[in-house]
């Protein structure tokens, strides 16, 4: 288990790209917190130190989005947020199926408390908002 | 013509029947099975729930749209293929690919944000009659998984000038109904409290506004809202009032401020807005007060038409037709076709 502090989100952005470095690919990462926590402003700057040359947006409306991406590792990002689940549910039936467990493909869940059968193996990243612009991050 | 139009990207199944020639738009049929009421209960939208609404209801709506009459006169099909969820696509797709390929019928696969920008066709007949007089038309698209400023030289072009680098503005609207505890869909009851709120209660930040492009940013905006509330802690009826104003301005200043800019640059003959977002009347009225000052016509379209309906897929799909694009498909090439979740307008 890791711990942060990031004052802005200049380093939150660091802590991410440092994890993005980690990744071997066939990794999912769950990130869970409150609504403004910044798990999306994690998620972008792990998908653009993993190659998204496009802007990343919030998938919130369409429930993901998928990037190619130019990376020594994996050729797929996969950002997926559960916000507007309303209820518990399984990783294939909101269409994650074609994308879990391949190792050319990185996915990163947000509002992922809400998946009920979520892997053991999952990167699990949970942000927390201390006060103002002051967060803890914490990846198990 | 008569077009046959399905939609099914979201929450609504939705069914029209549009009839073109050349000069006017006369809408037959338009049903809509709205799931609101369903995913209400859950505070959101629930995928296989809404996919089995789907199933369950796109058949009986076809049937009592068509009525005894079934296809007959019916020269094109329309559907919706992206963006939206997966999910939801695939149904009104199979529906209308079965449909077009029994019947021998062309496809016509339509971009459910293009819809929306005709739905300005679809409420304004001055549009309609005279096209030309408004290209360039700026168009400002605003929903709960988009916002953008496209600019739309003539039918079926666009170029996207600038868009939201992080959340859509109607999803800033449902996220800050979420912190306020006000339920869903956030964006009707945020602007409704608006009208009883003092809109210079709080100074929430314009993210961008002056910056020297045409992207936006809304996810900031939202968390303003949030460290506002954790500061106060308690709330009463008013703080919220006030909140949803001040938070309504801020949204409305900086869509309007970059769009009137937009218009200068581009030398745009007119500005609409479309989109679930262009039911929002204050983002309406500051439009309206602004394109007056630069005269400018302004078109919206009528609130019936704001949400996902097929009406607007119909719309679009006729205009696709007579101007000859490539997205009309015929025979054994219906099943080539795929949801495209993510399509962008400007991307045909």
């Amino acid at each position: 288990m890791k711990e942060y502090i990031s004052n802005n989100q200049a380093e939150t952005e660091k802590i991410a790209t440092e994890l993005a470095k980690e990744l071997k690919g066939g990794e999912l990462l769950a990130l869970s917190g409150n609504l403004g926590a910044g798990k999306t402003v994690f998620v972008k700057a792990l998908g653009k130190a993993l190659g998204v040359e496009e802007n990343i947006t919030s998938p919130t409306f369409v429930l993901m989005k998928v990037y190619n991406i130019e990376y020594e590792r994996a050729d797929k990002f996969v950002h997926v947020d559960c916000y507007r689940l309303s209820i518990q549910e399984d990783l294939f039936e909101i269409g994650l199926g074609d994308y879990l467990n391949y190792d050319n493909i990185i996915v990163a869940i947000e509002w992922a408390d809400k998946i009920a059968n979520l892997p053991d193996t999952a990167i699990k990243i949970h942000i927390e908002l201390i006060k103002d612009d002051k967060r803890k991050i914490t990846i198990i | 013509m008569r077009i046959l139009a399905i939609e099914s990207s979201c929450d609504e199944t939705a069914i029209a029947i549009l009839e073109g020639n050349g000069k006017s738009l006369k809408l037959k049929k338009n049903a809509i099975y709205s799931q609101i009421d369903i995913h209400k209960q859950y505070g959101g939208v629930v995928p296989e729930v809404a996919a089995r609404k789907h199933v369950e209801t796109v058949i009986p709506l076809i049937d009592s749209t068509l009525g005894k009459n079934k296809l007959k006169g019916v020269d094109y099909v329309a559907v919706t293929s992206g963006p939206g969820l997966v999910t939801s696509l695939i149904l009104g797709m199979a529906t209308a690919k079965t449909l077009t390929f029994a019947n021998d019928l062309p496809l016509v696969a339509v971009n459910h944000m293009e819809g929306h920008v005709y739905s300005n066709w679809l409420s304004n007949k001055e549009l309609v009659k005279d096209s030309q007089k408004y290209f360039p038309a700026l168009i400002l698209v605003v929903s709960g998984g988009h916002t953008e400023l496209v600019l739309m030289p003539g039918h079926g072009q666009y170029q996207l000038l600038g868009q939201t680098l992080d959340d859509a503005v109607g999803e800033a609207y449902d996220k800050v109904a979420k912190l306020l505890g006000l339920g869903y869909p956030g964006g009707p009851i945020v602007s409704k409290l608006a009208e009883q709120g003092n809109k210079e209660a709080y100074d929430f930040p314009r993210p961008m506004m002056d910056k020297p492009n045409y992207d936006f940013s809304f996810s900031g905006l939202k968390t303003a809202v949030l460290y506002t509330l954790e500061k106060k802690k308690q709330v009463n009826k008013q703080d919220i009032n006030d909140i949803c104003a001040s938070f309504q301005t801020a949204a409305t200043e900086v869509l309007a401020k970059k769009t009137i800019k937009a218009t200068q640059e581009y030398n745009v003959k007119s500005i609409m807005v479309a989109g679930g977002v262009s039911a929002n009347k204050d983002l309406k009225q500051v439009l309206n007060k602004q394109a007056k000052k630069i005269d400018l016509p302004f078109f919206y379209p009528d609130l019936k038409y704001t949400g996902d309906n097929a009406a607007m897929i119909a719309t679009a799909a006729y205009y696709n037709v007579i101007n000859k694009k490539n997205n009309i498909l015929k025979n054994k090439a219906i099943f080539d076709l795929e949801p495209r979740s993510n399509w962008q307008l400007s991307k045909n």
